[in-house]
């Protein structure tokens, strides 16, 4: 029993180094945020702020008078850009590629499996393929510099499609026909019978929806001409390529990108950590 | 029309046809102009295009950078897909030792980094990297190994990227592989235990068998994503130095977005494409042969 | 925000403009139309503005003294100079373009080919420019950009450091330059003496300039590097390097030039008139009496210098030219433009603004007199990419991946390549 209670040290003991390892990058870059400017590129390299200092913050975050001109750098609106673009993305993704994993799962109707097979074919397609001539179709469609713009291809959720498809299989058919033989419409099936006992998946979908919307930054980089509907990645973005030397300044960035998603997700990870696993770990 | 059929239509024809439009049109789209000479003096005047055939292909065939971006492609992903995967396998396995305590914790913290914005974390390991005051060189000081210029020596870029993309990654397969390896069949676990099999061997005639389907797949993603690499480099390292880290959708995105010269960006993009098929093709015959699929 | 009634191509741009004031954003230039003709609302809404780098951050203090005399609001836009040609590109392509727009001379010829620019209205917009510039910025026989700013490029040098190394100023032939840095890396071994890096490509254009290289050939239409002056620069470029006097590092990595130079990890940089604002804002870093100006050294002596000099235009696709223009009238006139000089050590293009005092300061010298000698960037649409070629090139001699003679040829068979399509609008006929 003592081998076992030594293993369980050793082994726990491993799990929290290799933990603290993967966390130092995060940690390091909300340490340096709060150090005064400069010092982070002193030798030797400091650890800990000599002192606590909110400077960076406030320059980032608060838009102040310098010789006589005002200086923003805009990441509050982006960051209020970047919450309403993910929820609506999150919201629409959901209504659209829900029914439709369904759908793909449960109801049999002409051309399914064809399209299905289509695709899964298409998933070898590299997304970015389609980008250069998606922002001419945009510019047709007065698309470019939008909300719409950004939103409109990541709504094309053929992983989602697929997710919700292959978690839906698993819905006994028994449950549905019971229902259709009652008389209830298709719509009602769904809504009533399926929508619950697939709410852990749909929680998980939404959370990873709102987590690729937030974190996309390429195509709204392309896509948003107009600093006022920057997104968050794509201020940061623009500081990081103009001011790449207030190391400080680029930590607390970072930190204003990551820490509402992480924070989010370690707030809910029992619910997508088993949408995931589907149920099957124990603690 | 059955019952089934106007729902099955109804749910599904919205994202359908929003695929349609954002994904088959532009993708068919880019298969022609790759096939025209579109650039900026067709930006400036529509009669500047010429239908050019297979020009671009031949044009790019010749242009060494493409070369390199191959590559430093295949680089990425055969350097890659080892690493990231194998990380998350041990990790997984590590975890899943029946006598580790706080497991949900380990986990979630080991998942934090999927979940980061790349721009975000590109910018702290960049610092991190700093050949002079980044802390990578500080711990590799302290073990006695001279510093190393990370990400300015063209011969550790494509390493120091990867160790970067590893980090972010990994913690997303080891939870796929959590969940493979919940369903290992203990019974035969225990048999081969009392046989007197080895730890390894154990891994290798019960674990591995078992977490095949899902070791291929999770592999097959992983070449497919390593093989699209392309934010790390656009934001740690501008594709260089010495152009050592520019990939091919890089190259696609600077032909294409930097200099407009989308005719031969699209013949890169389908370069790219049938690089991706190939390697899912000879994936998927692996698998079958393996009885994984 | 909008309801989830409304479908995603609900969401037009009237919408999302609709949000701003929900987003309590305000106009940059202080109060907007309260000299508005009633009734007359378009009038009123701003005119957007996008310009790089300081002029950028700066230019909104520009704006108040005209939206005072003419009611109109002015929104600047800040890009960051290293993304600044794909974005202006990709807003042309998209239709997103600003009212007014800042562009570094080198691409005026390029944005007005491709009709992204309005050819100036009137002369008198253009008048009293120092000669030279205004080639740039012509095209097909017209004018598409009143120019600016000038910034030709000189060398900051550390003046204790160099006068540590029995130096009073950097002499101005390369030989003596390198003279001058073997004295200087001898007494600090650690560090090197010229600040530029590897992804910076003025350095050895300007270089090629001084050498009398002509880089293209045939009507522009093919790579000229394999000449002897081109040879000379390359090798001159490399040599600096090769002898450990410039640090082989990207701007990624040496990610604070000020620091470099303050710290005196270099100890001469050429730079333009931008760095006189950077070294202001940094003065308790590296204070005045530290940093002295000179031009920068030629094979036999100071020769013709590039710049990134900068004009302003307006786009084709603006709704309100006239408005534009007047902008443009005010921020390139002398007031407006001696004003910037004070803020960001921006230096005139209008001849009549160096009559001023404030411009006779020492420091400033050496731009003068450097102005008087410009080097011209060949007038194709391909010149960004060209000089990102030539120093990629540059980059690899550097970095020994490549020997000189196979870079040169590579780089003349990539230029040759990169030119095709020119070659052919011109054999044509369609392009001069």
């Amino acid at each position: 029993m003592a081998v076992r209670r030594l293993r369980a040290i050793a082994a726990t003991t491993a799990a929290a180094a290799l933990t603290l390892l993967t966390i130092a990058p995060l940690a390091y870059m909300v340490v340096v945020s709060f150090m005064p400017r400069g010092e982070s590129t002193t030798l030797p390299t400091p650890l800990w702020p000599s002192r606590l200092s909110w400077e960076n913050y406030y320059e980032l975050l608060v838009r102040r008078q310098v010789d006589g001109g005002w200086f923003d750098y805009r990441i509050v609106p982006a960051l209020l850009n970047s919450l309403g673009v993910a929820a609506v993305s999150t919201a629409l993704g959901l209504l659209l590629t829900v029914p439709a994993g369904y759908a793909f799962a449960k109801l049999r109707f002409r051309g399914r499996e064809r399209l299905l097979q289509l695709l899964i074919a298409s998933l070898v397609v590299p997304g970015q393929v389609a980008m250069l001539p998606l922002f001419l179709i945009f510019k047709e469609l007065g698309l470019v510099n939008s909300y719409a713009g950004v939103i409109l291809p990541s709504l094309a959720g053929i992983f989602a499609i697929l997710f919700v498809r292959q978690a839906t299989l698993a819905i006994p058919d028994e449950m549905i026909d019971a229902a259709r033989i009652d008389g209830a419409s298709e719509v009602r099936i769904f809504t009533s019978i399926v929508l619950p006992l697939l709410t852990p998946i749909v929680v998980t979908l939404a959370l990873f929806l709102f987590l690729g919307s937030w974190n996309d930054f390429l195509w709204p980089l392309i896509v948003l001409a107009d600093q006022h509907l920057y997104t968050l990645p794509v201020a940061v973005a623009a500081i990081a390529r103009e001011h790449a030397a207030d190391g400080e300044l680029m930590m607390a960035a970072a930190v204003v990108t990551t820490m509402p998603v992480l924070l989010l997700f370690l707030a809910l990870q029992r619910y997508y950590l088993t949408g995931l696993l589907g149920g099957s770990i124990k603690g | 029309m059955t019952r089934q059929d106007r729902a099955g239509w109804l749910f599904s024809a919205p994202v359908l046809a929003i695929i349609a439009l954002v994904f088959v049109l532009p993708t068919l789209l880019a298969l022609g102009l790759s096939v025209t000479d579109y650039s900026i003096y067709a930006l400036a005047d529509w009669s500047n295009l010429r239908f050019v055939g297979l020009g671009n292909f031949i044009a790019l065939l010749s242009t060494p950078l493409f070369w390199r971006a191959i590559g430093n492609t295949l680089l990425f992903a055969g350097l890659g897909v080892p690493m990231a995967i194998g990380t998350s396998l041990f990790v997984a396995l590590l975890l899943n030792d029946a006598t580790v305590r706080w497991k949900p914790l380990w986990r979630v913290l080991l998942f934090a980094p999927y979940v980061t914005s790349i721009v975000a974390t590109a910018v702290v390991w960049r610092v991190l990297f700093n050949a002079r005051f980044g802390l990578i060189n500080r711990a590799l000081a302290a073990l006695g190994i001279a510093p190393l210029d990370w990400l300015g020596n063209p011969h550790t870029s494509i390493p120091a990227i990867l160790i970067f993309v590893t980090w972010k990654i990994f913690g997303y397969n080891m939870i796929v592989f959590t969940a493979a390896l919940s369903a290992v069949p203990a019974d035969l676990m225990e048999a081969a235990r009392l046989d007197g099999a080895s730890r390894w061997g154990r891994f290798r005639h019960v674990t591995l068998p078992a977490i095949g389907p899902t070791l291929l797949l999770a592999t097959m993603m992983s070449v497919a994503g390593f093989l699209q690499i392309f934010a790390e480099p656009y934001v740690m390292t501008l594709g260089g130095p010495a152009q050592s880290t520019t990939t091919v959708l890089y190259f696609m995105f600077d032909e294409g977005f930097k200099w407009w010269n989308l005719g031969q960006a699209s013949a890169v993009a389908f370069v790219l494409f049938l690089m991706i098929l190939a390697v899912t093709i000879v994936q998927t015959r692996i698998g079958k042969r393996h009885e994984w699929l | 925000m909008e309801g989830l009634g409304s479908t995603a191509s609900g969401w037009t741009r009237r919408d999302a403009l609709g949000l701003i004031p929900a987003l309590g954003l305000v106009p940059v230039a202080g109060c907007a139309g309260s000299d508005a003709v009633p009734g007359d609302r378009d009038k009123t809404s701003p005119l957007t503005m996008w310009a790089m780098s300081w002029e950028g951050d700066y230019s909104p203090l520009l704006m108040p003294d005209f939206t005072a005399a003419t009611g109109i609001p002015v929104e600047v836009q800040s890009l960051p100079t290293t993304a600044s040609h794909e974005k202006l590109l990709t807003a042309f392509a998209g239709g997103a373009m600003p009212d007014v727009l800042m562009l570094f001379n080198g691409w005026v010829q390029e944005f007005a080919t491709i009709g992204a620019v309005q050819p100036v209205p009137s002369p008198a917009l253009v008048a009293d420019i120092f000669p030279g510039v205004l080639d740039a910025t012509r095209f097909g026989g017209r004018d598409y950009a009143v120019p600016w700013s000038v910034a030709p490029q000189v060398q900051f040098y550390r003046r204790d450091i160099l006068h540590d190394a029995g130096y009073d100023a950097p002499p101005e032939s390369w030989d003596g330059w390198r003279t001058m840095a073997r004295a200087i890396k001898r007494r600090r071994p650690d560090d090197y003496v010229f600040l530029m890096l590897l992804n910076w490509p003025t350095g050895l254009i300007t270089m090629l300039s001084q050498a009398g290289a002509t880089m293209l050939r045939d009507r522009n239409t093919r790579g000229n590097f394999q000449t002897p002056e081109a040879r000379a620069a390359f090798a001159y470029y490399a040599s600096l390097y090769a002898d450990g006097y410039a640090p082989m590092a990207l701007s990624t990595e040496i990610q604070d030039p000020v620091a470099a130079f303050a710290t005196g990890y270099c100890s001469i940089w050429p730079s333009g008139p931008t760095t006189l604002k950077d070294f202001e804002r940094r003065a308790d870093l590296i204070p005045r009496h530290r940093w002295a100006t000179a031009r920068l050294a030629g094979p036999q002596g100071a020769g013709p210098v590039s710049g990134l000099s900068s004009s302003l235009c307006v786009s084709s696709q603006t709704r309100r030219p006239r408005e534009a223009w007047a902008l443009v009238r005010h921020l390139t006139s002398v007031p407006s433009e001696l004003r910037y000089q004070r803020l960001i050590g921006n230096l005139p293009a209008r001849m009549g603004a160096w009559r001023a005092p404030q411009l006779a300061d020492p420091v400033l010298r050496p731009f003068a007199r450097q102005m008087q000698q410009p080097a011209a960037a060949p007038p194709v649409i391909e010149w960004e990419r060209i000089q990102a070629e030539i120093q990629l090139a540059a980059e690899r001699v550097v970095r020994k991946v490549q020997t000189l003679d196979v870079a040169l040829a590579a780089l003349d068979n990539r230029v040759d390549r990169l030119l095709a399509k020119r070659r052919a609008l011109v054999e044509a006929g369609a392009i001069g």
